[in-house]
């Protein structure tokens, strides 16, 4: 900061990258909260059913802060500047960070068979049938958990080292982050929208056929977008240039690929353009809302929620301790042995 | 036993295992990390316990599960011009009234009073990056670049009158492009120069070499260049006899040219362009 603003004319490369890491995770979690929320809170109500456990709702969440801010180095695992022993750390914390994301997967799911079994839904596999697909917020939440399953996948590949070695600056990367946050949480972000924009505005939906519809073009415009997209990187295709040279014979045999997943974006866009079309419905509609309950009750409703659970006093000195254990001395090493600056280049 | 004290004491208990299960993860991490694998890895390298704990750290440099090459030779940098803030200062604050004095005194007799030299073998220096200029000659000083003629002269002279030779030309202007030299660019030249061949790794020549273009501070301005000394520079980059470009990129792009491809970008670069 005090290099952009002309204080400094050089800038330590190291340090800078290892605070834009610290706060670089800790952002794309705070994008994935609210789709989170959504899919403990709305999800389970919007199907008909309850949430399947309260405490392991609340358990993700604080295990999804401690286990996603203090991992930001494993964005540096390729950079010279840290010493491995930091890097296992954090990779290890990452790790834990499965956790939460598979006790989210396993409690929804069973929100949302609970949900499907009310209906009359029978056997093992029997109850997804029964579960009201037709119901946006309830077919975002099927689409994103369908997502995450392969970004999810992905990002375990990423926090591996020795894998991540291999998909290091390579399209996967990019691939990567649009499959789980272009589609898992935004399609999450729509959901939530369709949701309270009635409540927000006063305006039902006249139909819900057009709110299914850019949902699915979204999940398709993105699966056909970032799957042959991880396809690329896994063949090589870097990442940060400006252009390709198609010229090049391996590279040209990237081409179609490149196409395909160009037409997965145009359904994006296409998909894009319905959703802010279908909010303008409501927003100029005249249909009054029927408000419906929006938030889920629990299958048991807590009597008593331990005090750890009910509040982030905790958890913040925790998050404290693992941050000063994990980036204590990777961010000192700085401070205590500078490395030499990199001059900065300005456009003039 | 009341409500409220068997909730605090479930609130307490909590508090206590939540706190043991965050800090076992963290100090497994560290155990692991820090003490364990790197041990292990580095015995199977022969690296000692104590060295193989520093480098998992980063307080030593390297890995604790390789033995690393030491090379013990100093490095030999291509040049002694460092591009520093300090430096930049000294360009900056270089005079170009003095400048003209030693141009006049020393330089003018091959590379002219306005800089255009006398001779194609001598490269034009009007209008030259100052940047570019200060480095050549610094370079000739300190023995990175050698020519017959050059490498006394650069000794003779000291630092801040380096800066304000190159002041000096850098203020001179152009001379008008021949239009007829601008029509005859070949295509194929044209489009080395602006877009390069990436299928030889080229980069253009543009991308460096034209002002504002944004490429290293030291990248000549080769507009209204003279033709022969192109030529040479070019083909003493090929065969390494020149050596002063940072990080070896002339060195990397010159052997790639043939031979009818450096004779047009001379021409090219014959003319003027802004």
């Amino acid at each position: 900061m005090s290099t952009a603003a002309s204080v400094m004319q050089t800038i330590d490369a190291g340090l800078a990258r290892t605070l834009f890491s610290w706060t670089l995770h800790a952002i794309v979690y705070f994008w994935l909260i609210p789709a989170y929320i959504a899919f403990y809170t709305i999800v389970p109500r919007a199907a008909g059913g309850r949430l399947y456990s309260d405490t392991m709702g609340r358990l993700s969440f604080v295990l999804l802060m401690l286990y996603s801010v203090p991992v930001g180095i494993h964005h540096l695992l390729m950079d010279p500047e840290h010493g491995t022993g930091w890097k296992f750390i954090q990779v290890l914390l990452t790790g834990f960070v499965t956790a939460p994301t598979l006790m989210t997967i396993f409690s929804v799911t069973a929100s949302v068979e609970i949900a499907g079994r009310l209906r009359g839904g029978r056997g093992v596999f029997g109850w997804i049938a029964a579960v009201p697909w037709d119901r946006p917020v309830v077919l975002a939440g099927g689409l994103s958990f369908i997502m995450l399953g392969l970004g999810g996948f992905g990002g375990l590949i990423n926090m591996g080292y020795g894998m991540n070695a291999m998909i290091h600056n390579t399209a996967w990367v990019t691939a990567h982050f649009h499959l789980i946050f272009g589609g898992s949480a935004v399609i999450m972000y729509f959901a939530i929208a369709y949701a309270i924009w009635p409540r927000l505005t006063g305006r039902e939906h006249p139909s819900l056929a057009p709110l299914r519809l850019q949902l699915w073009l979204w999940f398709i415009g993105m699966m056909v977008m970032t799957l042959p997209w991880h396809w690329l990187g896994l063949q090589g295709q870097w990442r940060r240039v400006a252009n390709f040279n198609y010229a090049d014979p391996i590279i040209a045999a990237w081409g179609p690929w490149v196409i395909v997943s160009l037409c997965g974006a145009f359904v994006l866009l296409t998909s894009a353009l319905l959703f802010v079309r279908n909010l303008a419905v409501v927003h100029l509609g005249t249909l009054p809302v029927r408000v419906r309950p929006l938030y889920a009750i629990a299958v048991n409703p807590p009597q008593h929620v331990p005090a750890a659970l009910n509040g982030f006093g905790l958890w913040n000195v925790l998050l404290l301790v693992l941050m000063l254990l994990a980036y204590g001395y990777p961010v000192a090493q700085f401070v205590i042995t500078p490395s030499p600056s990199a001059m900065v280049h300005r456009i003039d | 036993m009341t409500q409220s004290s068997g909730s605090e004491s479930h609130d307490r208990q909590w508090r206590i295992w939540a706190s043991v299960a965050v800090l076992a993860t963290v100090l497994s991490g560290i155990l692991l990390g820090v003490l364990i694998i790197p041990v292990v890895q580095g015995r199977s390298a022969g690296i000692d316990a104590y060295t193989a704990i520093c480098r998992a750290l980063g307080v030593l440099p390297g890995s604790p599960a390789r033995q690393q090459i030491v090379d013990r030779t100093p490095p030999t940098p291509v040049s002694q011009v460092v591009w520093t803030p300090g430096l930049l200062q000294v360009l900056a604050d270089a005079n170009p009234v003095r400048g003209k004095a030693k141009v006049q005194e020393v330089c003018s007799a091959c590379h002219g009073e306005r800089g255009v030299s006398v001779s194609p073998q001598f490269p034009n220096l009007a209008g030259q990056s100052g940047a570019a200029i200060y480095k050549q000659l610094s370079d000739y000083r300190s023995g990175s670049r050698t020519n017959q003629v050059m490498t006394d002269i650069a000794k003779s002279l000291d630092e801040a009158t380096l800066a304000d030779v190159a002041a000096y030309y850098a203020a001179q202007p152009k001379r008008n492009p021949d239009p007829a030299t601008l029509a005859e660019s070949p295509p194929a030249i044209v489009h080395l120069v602006e877009l390069g061949d990436p299928g030889r790794n080229i980069p253009p020549c543009a991308a460096c070499h034209r002002p504002g273009s944004g490429g290293p501070i030291e990248a000549p301005n080769l507009s209204e260049q003279g033709r022969d000394y192109i030529v040479a520079q070019l083909k003493m980059y090929a065969t390494g006899d020149r050596r002063n470009d940072v990080y070896g990129r002339m060195r990397t792009i010159a052997p790639k040219l043939t031979s009818t491809e450096i004779d047009g970008l001379a021409a090219y670069y014959r003319a003027g362009f802004r």
